[in-house]
């Protein structure tokens, strides 16, 4: 009897194993953050379907590939430390310790920079874009929340969520350079193509502040839907997604207008988003309830949503529009 | 099938906390201008409605289970009433909601300061790093890390005069239910609880684990204060605090006097009373309550009046004469 059932079962487990490592090498993979349960989930793009999760570490909010692209790095806020994935595979490739409280990330455009932004201790952290060795640890109360950079990488902009200010970094002397008031809960930042203005979605409104970072002074707000958040370009070097996390919408602003010029209906609080490279599906996480919408942007429907973990933040995929 | 039922409740379950959150929480977080806190409070609406089901099946269950073969008639109904109080304080998150706004900035502060200074807290990963892929058993050795951390906090409540002052409201109910199990000053949380967030932060613990251990242990704690003749047997009693077991820690004469100031400590796992001395596996089921009890010593009928007699107790112990004092145990 034992033996009768011990083969099964070894079979099964086997076959479980197998299953737990193996992703098909040729298909294309979406790779998800389920920031509230500490977990990755990978989703076959053709299909549409998770075909693995698996624990990366505490709290991992955002992502961004490397400079090269040969790795995607996966910050977890709370485990203090940055996960590098194969972004083809998602595979698990190296951990790198003693990262303090890394929430949002970002390199400069010259390379040379890494930043990374501590949203609850207030504080952001300059690394060597190369080697990743710190370089300057600042204070930037509070609740530093995003950041962006200029084309010649000698700011970088941050949104400080709490105090409801944008603050500018100047990278080579690694000290604030300025800090001015903006609307309620600013988050993402997008620096415009011309490289004249500074986006900020302000999540605590329903606009998206445009910012002549030079003089300092707002040119103007873009009405968008409630809780402007986070930004990604279509591509093409003109328009701009922004997620509206309480609106359940997500808008498309042409920059060279400042205008929105579309309105496309996400629920589940969108947050991040990825584009395919023809822009024909767009990506968002819907953070509240636990899945990822993925929308026909020829109708403006929603494809399918799929069933991931806690909290879903960052989305990435390789094959994705550029970033202009 | 039981994967495919158990995910179907998991769905279930996510559907209805984001449309109670979206519908009814965000809009009200965003109206009063706290956007920022809208991954806590989203966090807050799962506790609150884990809580929700969680109370209810306590109370059909347990409630039905003590209703049915009591340990000992309870015949005081209003005392039982203000632990409910104390229950859905605590369990449907306005408690731990209190000791977050507390805490939380203290805790960032002082984690801030550890930055700037180039210490990052260490994390029980650094030293086990497979635990990093293992999420249930990384789950396990906190528990287990976290359980050991309340069975130490536990005899100091009973020790240290102070604290013994504030925690013997949690022992002057007479009539032990499972609703007794919150039945604490706020003080006493708030030291218990300010405590958990410093070990909390030195081991690595994120937010959201916590609260799911916290989720996870607090229905044993339920089911070890129920009003019932139950012992989980030879073995199981070693492992796990059963009502027996800590129903000795409620006995007068036995649970708060003796060299170490009473017995079974443990939370969880009773084998740190073992390893410590202090475990007691006698199957005696004794009256609950403090000893001065039946001199007629009063803790208070109500939740106000015990949160008030608490801390004039605290006041004397701190500050009162050597005999007050010596009273306070």
């Amino acid at each position: 009897m034992n033996f009768c059932l011990s083969k099964p079962i070894v079979i099964l487990g086997l076959a479980a194993v197998f299953n737990m490592y193996s992703t098909p090498s040729s298909a294309e993979v979406v790779i998800v953050l389920n920031s509230g349960e500490g977990t990755v989930s990978l989703i076959d793009k053709a299909t549409m379907v998770e075909t693995k999760r698996f624990p990366v570490g505490k709290e991992p909010h955002h992502l961004m590939a490397t400079p090269d692209d040969r790795y995607l790095i996966v910050a977890n806020a709370t485990s203090n430390d940055m996960v590098f994935l194969d972004p083809l595979t998602g595979e698990v490739k190296r951990r790198l310790d003693k990262i303090s409280d890394p929430y949002q990330i970002g390199f400069s455009p010259d390379k040379k920079w890494f930043v990374s932004v501590s949203l609850r201790l207030d504080r952001i952290d300059i690394y060597n874009g190369a080697d990743f060795s710190l370089i300057k640890r600042l204070p930037a109360p509070k609740a530093p929340s995003h950041v962006g950079f200029n084309s010649d990488s000698s700011l970088a902009f941050i949104t400080l969520q709490d105090s409801n200010e944008l603050a500018a970094f100047d990278l080579n002397t690694q000290s604030l350079k300025w800090k001015m008031p903006v609307g309620k809960m600013p988050a993402g930042v997008w620096l415009t193509p011309d490289d004249k203005y500074a986006l900020i979605g302000m999540t605590g409104e329903d606009y998206v502040q445009v910012i002549d970072w030079r003089t300092q002074k707002t040119v103007k707000k873009i009405t968008t839907g409630k809780g402007a958040h986070n930004f990604l370009p279509m591509g093409d070097g003109n328009r701009l997604l922004v997620s509206n996390r309480v609106s359940n919408t997500v808008n498309i602003i042409d920059q060279s207008t400042l205008a929105v010029i579309d309105t496309i209906s996400v629920p589940g609080g969108p947050d991040c988003m990825e584009l395919t490279k023809d822009g024909k599906q767009l990506w968002v996480t819907s953070r509240w309830i636990k899945k990822v919408t993925i929308i026909d942007m020829v109708t403006k429907k929603i494809i399918k949503q799929i069933p991931v973990g806690k909290s879903p933040h960052g989305i990435y995929f390789a094959n994705h529009a550029a970033r202009k | 099938m039981f994967d495919t039922l158990i995910n179907f409740i998991i769905e279930q379950f996510a559907a209805l906390h984001g449309h109670v959150f979206e519908t009814g929480v965000l809009p009200v977080v965003h109206a009063l201008g706290l956007g920022g806190y809208a991954e806590q409070a989203f966090d807050g609406t799962e506790f609150f409605l884990i809580g929700a089901v969680e109370v209810t099946v306590l109370a059909m269950v347990l409630g039905a289970i003590e209703k049915w073969v009591p340990l000992e008639a309870q015949t005081d109904e209003r005392a039982k009433r203000v632990d409910v109080i104390y229950t859905l304080l605590h369990r449907l998150g306005f408690v731990p909601l209190l000791m977050f706004l507390l805490l939380v900035p203290l805790v960032d502060t002082l984690d801030g300061a550890m930055r700037m200074n180039d210490i990052i807290p260490w994390k029980l990963e650094d030293a086990l790093p497979f635990l990093n892929s293992s999420p249930w058993l990384s789950f396990l050795f906190y528990v287990i890390f976290l359980d050991f951390v309340a069975y130490w906090l536990h005899r100091a409540q009973h020790q240290l005069n102070p604290w013994w002052a504030l925690h013997s409201l949690h022992h002057s109910q007479r009539q032990m239910s499972f609703w007794s199990d919150d039945r604490n000053h706020l003080l006493d949380d708030f030291a218990v609880d300010g405590v958990f967030a410093l070990v909390a932060l030195l081991i690595g613990v994120a937010p959201a684990q916590f609260v799911t251990i916290v989720i996870a242990t607090r229905v044993v704690e339920s089911l070890s204060h129920a009003n019932l003749k139950l012992s989980f047997g030879r073995i199981g009693e070693y492992l796990l605090v059963s009502p027996r077991f800590h129903r000795n820690h409620h006995g007068i004469g036995v649970g708060h006097e003796g060299k170490a100031r009473g017995v079974n400590f443990a939370v969880l796992f009773p084998i740190w009373d073992v390893i410590f001395r202090t475990a007691n596996f006698e199957n005696s089921y004794p009256p609950t309550g403090i000893r001065d009890q039946l001199d007629g010593e009063e803790y208070g009928r109500g939740f106000w009046a015990q949160q008030w007699l608490g801390l004039q107790r605290l006041a004397h112990a701190c500050f009162g004469s050597r005999e007050s004092r010596m009273k306070t145990r």
